[in-house]
């Protein structure tokens, strides 16, 4: 492996941002409606120069209400759930750790059901009670996985392992004792899905601000991770505050879990996946890591739900079954691939 | 402009780089290129919006689940996206009109020949959007969100919620109204209200039976009283054993056979007539130590009877005809 440079991390990033670039426009033009390149690229540019009365009013509604709005979510999505694996797989340790082993998605999860059976129509209840069950789920779990004073990586795994299928049970205990039309999209949410509804820009604009605070926390502890993974005693006595540094990762990385959740359900395997790719393909200095891992998941959130909403148009895979028919295979191709 | 950062650092980047020979260079244009093409996309979509002129006459109604919507005066581009609703347009003569329905609208025959939209829970407004409908008309199966996502792209939608087997003929009434077809609306819930007029006045005075309703047998899912399916069977004599508050109660075979009810009820497609296909049932552990099922007290209904659109009415007289045969007399017993 070369030194790492800035100019290498930017080039890197650049180089992903281009093939994301190009997965979003081959996905902003496929789709159930059917429209030629031309029709996409002249939309694009009628909106951008300020020739919106040009546009024909279907043009508008599949680019800028739908196709446009789904691509932000998915890069939302993807970034929020790879950065928040990445992170916890440094915090715990252990290649295995993402947000789901852990069960911050579950709690999450939770949140948002009880926010369908009790507040069903009011606006960001769901996106808030996610926050709060993945928080609870994290301060449990953090609380739990504490031994003699300081967090134990193996205690911690556990309880999360438990968490995760002490929530769930809870999940399918409501779902069987309580019946009502607002829990029959569950199933799809449950697995991950992006097709619920077209989100609203402004929505969006709230959740990417807590996206980039929570990455961007997670950033400036990527130097002081590097040292950590090399042992922690080691990186303490370089100076390294170890429980201030897990402290921001923690938070952060729920964080993320949670803005991932409440949008899209439980989307698997990406939190697992992408960190490792980007491992393999670019070394695992976390000051390289972080940006090419958000990046990367990215680009596999938005080619899934192209994949999704396009195989058997017009009816719509959940993303979350696209992800796992991907990514098992190809994780343990991976697996198989590093054996000696 | 948020896209403005992304392509000062491209811009930066590049120029920086131009100054180096070698294989670098084309990466480094690369992604100068895709820095230009994020900040344009991101331009985009952060350009000004603009609403579509509304220009054809249109008319306020009130939907059944009391929302108030703008309806073209003359619908003219009806997307369905449920069974009951696709299968009452055709029964109202309306189906010229109907430019699209579900993957699962499958009665009559010939509406699973019209262009689909997806699935009941999750149908593709792209989809939607490009068969062009003036009024795209849901039912109480699809979800809330299916129904706002569409209302904020601008498409009117008419959510019909029968509760009941007389709500539904009601909502059968008011469909023929809204899409221009008063008068078919009319004299098919005349017709309906007659039928269900008569089979009343036939069950009067006879005890209803005592029946277990069987939505799925494994694991075993029956109906609540709160279901308009719980309505359907009171129409047809009947009543569930099941005494719950859920909607689609799972219940233990061994709650069943301590319930033991008069009869079992099943919906299929295509039936009509007691089936050979329910003898199995005495072999299946637990349903063997149903009273019904060892004296072969089953009634197989058609699956309409779970979808709140005219040919239900037929699934209620079937069902009563079977629980019921002395009301109709003996030849009548049977189909």
């Amino acid at each position: 492996m070369q030194p790492l440079t800035i100019r290498r991390i930017v080039l890197t990033c650049a180089v992903l941002a281009a093939v994301l670039f190009a997965v979003s426009v081959i996905s902003l033009k496929l789709g159930a409606y059917p429209m030629s390149a031309r029709d996409v690229v002249l939309t694009l540019v009628r909106r951008a120069i300020g020739h919106t009365d040009a546009i024909p009013s279907d043009f508008r509604l599949v680019i800028f209400g739908l196709r446009l709005p789904r691509i932000a979510l998915g890069i939302l999505v993807g970034v929020a759930l790879s950065v928040s694996g990445a992170g916890f797989q440094a915090l715990l340790r252990n290649p295995l750790a993402d947000p789901y082993v852990l069960g911050v998605s579950s709690g999450a999860a939770l949140g948002a059901i009880l926010s369908l059976v009790f507040t069903p129509h009011v606006p960001l209840a769901m996106q808030g009670a996610a926050f709060l069950g993945a928080a609870a789920t994290i301060a449990a779990v953090y609380f739990l996985g504490r031994r003699g004073g300081q967090l134990d990586s193996a205690t911690l795994l556990l309880a999360g392992i438990l968490s995760a299928s002490f929530l769930s049970a809870i999940i399918m205990f409501l779902m069987t004792t309580l019946s009502g039309r607002d829990l029959r999209g569950m199933a799809f949410w449950l697995m991950g899905d992006l097709s619920t509804a077209p989100p609203d820009w402004n929505l969006l604009g709230s959740l990417y601000v807590v996206l980039l605070a929570a990455v961007g926390a997670i950033y400036t502890t990527s130097s002081d991770l590097n040292l950590i993974l090399t042992g922690e005693q080691e990186a303490r006595h370089l100076g390294v505050n170890v429980g201030r540094v897990k402290l921001v990762v923690y938070v952060s990385a729920s964080l993320l879990t949670g803005l991932a959740v409440s949008v899209s359900g439980s989307i698997g395997y990406v939190g697992l996946i992408v960190p490792h790719v980007m491992r393999m393909l670019f070394g695992s200095d976390y000051r390289i890591l972080i940006p090419t891992t958000a990046l990367g998941g990215a680009i596999a959130i938005v080619a899934a739900d192209t994949l999704a909403r396009t195989v058997v148009a017009p009816t719509e895979l959940p993303v979350g079954a696209m992800t796992a028919l991907a990514g098992a295979p190809v994780f343990i191709y991976l697996l198989r691939r590093r054996l000696p | 402009m948020a896209g403005s950062p992304i392509f000062l650092v491209g811009l930066f980047y590049w120029s920086h780089l131009k100054r180096r020979r070698g294989s670098r260079n084309l990466l480094a244009v690369a992604a100068g290129l895709a820095a230009l093409g994020w900040a344009a996309l991101v331009l985009a979509a952060l350009g000004p919006a603009v609403c579509a002129a509304q220009n054809a006459p249109t008319r306020v109604v009130i939907d059944e689940t009391d929302r108030k919507i703008n309806v073209p005066a003359e619908v003219r581009r009806i997307v369905s996206i449920a069974p009951s609703v696709t299968e009452t347009i055709y029964a109202l003569g309306a189906e010229a009109r109907l430019v699209g329905d579900t993957d699962y609208c499958d009665d009559p025959p010939e509406a699973k020949t019209k262009p689909h939209v997806g699935a009941l829970l999750n149908p593709s407004f792209e989809a939607i959007l490009a068969l062009k409908p003036d009024l795209v008309i849901s039912s109480a199966i699809n979800r809330p969100e299916t129904v706002l996502a569409l209302e904020r792209l601008g498409v009117p939608v008419y959510a019909t919620d029968p509760r009941s087997v007389e709500g539904t003929v009601d909502s059968i009434e008011g469909l023929g109204e809204l899409i221009g077809a008063e008068r078919a609306g009319k004299m098919l819930a005349a017709q309906l209200r007659a039928r269900l007029d008569n089979l009343h006045r036939r069950l009067a005075g006879r005890p209803p039976k005592r029946v277990l309703f069987v939505v799925w047998e494994d694991p075993l899912i029956s109906v609540g009283p709160n279901t308009f399916l719980a309505d359907a069977l009171r129409q047809a004599g009947a009543e569930s054993v099941v005494e719950t508050t859920q909607d689609w109660p799972k219940l233990s075979l061994e709650e069943a056979v301590r319930l033991q009810p008069e009869a079992l009820v099943f919906a299929s497609a295509g039936a009509g007539t007691k089936s050979d296909d329910y003898d199995g049932l005495r072999e299946r552990p637990g349903w063997g130590a149903l009273e019904a099922v060892k004296q072969g007290r089953i009634a197989v209904v058609s699956d309409a009877l779970d979808r709140p659109a005219p040919r239900m009415i037929d699934a209620i007289e079937q069902l009563a005809r079977q629980l019921h045969p002395e009301a109709f007399g003996a030849q009548e017993g049977k189909r």
